[in-house]
């Protein structure tokens, strides 16, 4: 829980500061979208989004999560196969 | 509002599947109604409270979840979302062929009969071409899900014990691990990944934007609001078996609910569960199918829209058919145990539901790509505690089965 809420409020905070400024010109954006013609739509949406910039803590957490599922899903599959004998 | 509906619905009644009605019914001939009448409800106000997140960041940024998270995040995260899917995915497909053939299985009906009429429908529902026609044939087959409303009401469950069972009461009792295992599996007979994969990309396939939000949380609650009722109606026709049914769930497995049913509460009762576990089936092959195309597709980089053509979507489509297509290989099997499938599918989908869910809300938070539309504070809290939830009952179970099985608990 730790991890998700560290992982969370980093996304958050990483890419407020700089996105405050950015809200007048997303607003403007999300206008334009909604007037596009369908052509349009579709070449907006193939330009990639910037990549975000994650903490090394949130980095760590999100490996700690996906290793624990992991290890999880392995006890699960294990059981799963045991059973069938 | 009519051209809004849709993937809401279509995710939540997709995810009313065949292993899920059979979790549901295993929770009602096990334990009664008490304590799943309500939790049933509870599981899928936490479901709205994920697609409403899946179907918001779709419309703000007009990309499928796949294709975001590889984006945004790094290929490494995006394969290991889409890995993640694939196999679910691939386990949960199973269990729907499993699901169609036991509901033939009661018309006499064998595997090869089940394996035809999913891969059928495959083929025939995105051969049109358009996002539309595809959503609306699988919208008008998933209506059909209400057929297990329809079975609770032929079993004549008494009124007044319904309602008393929303108080949480009686707290099932017996074994824990297999307590932990039905509630694991309603979990995740009620929120998994794909659900997430698939409602952020039809939403972003079907065009919507900011604007249509509003009406993407109606559509997103309409279909919350009947799936919990059509999955408490499995629970409820499930329950007719409780007094009858000593074997405990494994014992259903051979003749299948529809034929249980049929004994206890008439032929009618048992087809019509028979015929809502074919559609729950039928449905849920389509939309899993689908959530898998859009995955494979957004990762690879290409054309990933039922409004391209074949030719120029050979991936998204041919990973469409080829999922289905391994899937129904697998039920063609002799003596697959499919019960234990079914639950199974759904327990593994729990296990692996966090990872999804914190990439979620995380895309939800993101300012940068959700501007004013990001997550509010309240949204998070739920969220939160949400994975919190579903990671501590998946987690519980796994370990616990885990312990059992090389003896180092006793059960």
């Amino acid at each position: 829980v730790k991890d998700a809420t560290h992982a969370v409020n980093d996304a958050h905070q990483s890419s407020s500061i700089r996105e405050q400024d950015l809200q007048p010109q997303e607003r403007f954006e999300d206008e334009l979208i909604m007037h596009l013609e369908r052509d349009q739509f579709v070449a907006e949406t193939a330009r990639p989004v910037p990549r975000a910039a994650l903490s090394g803590r949130a980095t760590a957490g999100l490996w700690a999560l996906r290793i624990f599922v992991v290890l999880v899903s392995l006890m699960v599959v294990y059981t799963f196969i045991d059973q069938l004998h | 509002m009519w051209l809004l509906v849709g993937p809401g619905i279509l995710a939540m009644l997709g995810e009313n599947d065949g292993p899920s009605m059979i979790a549901y019914a295993a929770d009602g001939a096990q334990y009664g109604l008490g304590f799943f009448v309500p939790f049933i409800p509870l599981l899928f106000a936490m479901a709205y409270v994920c697609q409403e997140m899946c179907m918001r960041v779709g419309a703000v940024t007009h990309r499928g979840y796949g294709e975001l998270v590889l984006q945004r995040y790094g290929s490494v995260w995006g394969w290991f979302a889409a890995g993640d899917l694939t196999l679910t995915n691939l386990v949960t497909l199973v269990a729907e062929f499993v699901s169609i053939r036991v509901g033939l299985a009661y018309f006499h009906l064998g595997s090869v009969v089940a394996v035809a009429l999913g891969l059928v429908l495959v083929v025939f529902t995105f051969s049109s071409g358009r996002y539309w026609r595809w959503e609306r044939i699988v919208l008008g087959m998933a209506l059909f899900n209400g057929l297990f409303l329809v079975a609770a009401i032929l079993v004549k469950p008494h009124v007044g014990a319904i309602a008393s069972s929303f108080d949480f009461s009686p707290f099932p009792g017996g074994s824990f691990n297999t307590l932990l295992l039905l509630i694991a599996s309603t979990i995740g007979a009620t929120v998994t990944p794909w659900m997430i994969f698939f409602q952020q990309g039809a939403s972003a396939d079907k065009g919507m934007t900011p604007r249509d939000i509003r009406h993407g949380r109606y559509d997103t609650a309409v279909g919350a609001v009947l799936a919990a009722i059509f999955g408490v109606g499995a629970l409820i026709a499930g329950a007719a078996l409780l007094t009858h049914g000593g074997a405990g769930i494994q014992g259903f497995a051979g003749a299948g609910f529809p034929e249980a049913l049929k004994h206890i509460a008439g032929s009618a009762a048992g087809t019509v569960f028979a015929l809502g576990l074919v559609e729950a089936g039928a449905v849920a092959i389509l939309t899993i199918s689908a959530s898998t195309a859009y995955a494979a597709a957004e990762c690879v980089g290409v054309a990933h829209s039922f409004n391209t053509s074949p030719r120029e979507a050979a991936l998204f489509y041919a990973a469409n058919v080829g999922v289905a297509l391994i899937a129904a290989v697998v039920i063609l099997i002799p003596g697959a145990p499919l019960l234990s499938i079914a639950l199974n599918a759904n327990v593994l989908a729990t296990v692996l539901l966090p990872v999804s869910l914190v990439f979620m809300v995380m895309l939800a938070n993101d300012k940068g790509l959700m501007g004013g539309w990001a997550n509010k504070r309240s949204t998070n809290v739920i969220g939160i505690s949400v994975i919190a939830f579903v990671g501590l009952c998946g987690a519980a179970y796994g370990i616990d089965a885990f312990l059992q099985t090389i003896h180092l608990i006793g059960s």
